[in-house]
């Protein structure tokens, strides 16, 4: 049985109706213009938006990452809640292209819901990381490692 | 922050040496998992206070843990040794207020459009 290792909550109110955000959430096209924090496109998307269906989205470092330019961030996930303008819920794995798949791996589920608040929307995001058994006391040195170049590279995005 | 430095320090110590990795190797294999200092002194052909020294270095850097089970000192993996993941988290945090943030500019514009 897994356990979350480790979670983040967080919470918007974000000036557009539920519809809106919905839309910005599950349509590829609108996705690309925002999944990515600054100097990050997305060159993939696709949303098959069902239960079951799958979303999967690749994050690439731009120009101004000097030496990770290029990097790949790709995710794959399934959805596992779909409520429009409610709830979305998917389970995904994530890693970083180049390195060692195994190693730095990472399991995740995310939830988001959507709460209308006058004609606002509160967006809250709960992302939980896990670690599956085997592959945590297999890996342990490898993921070591993995985290490490996975910190640089993360750290990299983040302070663009 | 210094704090992570640190433990980053250690653990980059810690897998320098080829004995320690595989000391880690070890512990985390299905087949062999947790191990008393003899049985690690016996596997590598060290004495206890040398294979005592490793373990000290890699649980100095949270890799690994020690418990007393009688007479006996068993080392394992220790969870806390991913404990970089308590910073990859945080980073990962991080990631999700900057999309966030992406997420409001690009809905503004989107309005404004209107």
């Amino acid at each position: 049985m897994e356990k979350a290792e480790k979670e983040v909550t967080l919470v918007r109110v974000v000036d557009a109706s539920p519809e809106k955000v919905w839309k910005a959430w599950t349509d590829p096209k609108l996705l690309k213009q925002w999944w990515g924090p600054d100097n990050v496109t997305i060159p993939e998307c696709e949303v098959d938006l069902r239960v079951g269906g799958k979303f999967s989205i690749t994050m690439e470092a731009g120009e101004a990452m000097g030496p990770y330019k290029g990097t790949l961030w790709p995710m794959v996930a399934e959805f596992t809640v779909v409520e429009p303008n409610r709830k979305l819920s998917y389970k995904a794995n994530a890693w970083t292209e180049g390195a060692d798949k195994q190693d730095t791996m990472i399991d995740q589920t995310t939830d988001i819901t959507f709460t209308e608040e006058n004609g606002k929307t509160k967006v809250e995001v709960y992302a939980a990381i896990y670690k599956t058994g085997p592959k945590a006391k297999m890996a342990a040195q490898g993921m070591e490692m993995g985290f490490t170049q996975q910190l640089a590279k993360l750290e990299k995005f983040l302070a663009a | 922050m210094v704090e992570y430095k640190t433990k980053l320090d250690d653990i980059f110590h810690s897998l320098a040496d080829p004995t320690r990795r595989d000391i880690l190797r070890r512990l985390g294999s299905e087949k062999t998992g947790e191990q008393t200092i003899g049985e690690l002194a016996h596997k590598y052909d060290l004495t206890l206070a040398a294979v005592s020294k490793h373990v000290q270095v890699l649980e100095q850097a949270l890799l690994v843990r020690k418990r007393r089970k009688g007479r006996e000192q068993r080392v394992s993996l220790s969870p806390a040794g991913l404990g970089q993941a308590d910073r990859y988290l945080e980073q990962y945090r991080v990631l999700w207020e900057k999309r966030l943030d992406r997420l409001e500019d690009f809905l503004k514009e989107d309005k404004q459009r209107k």
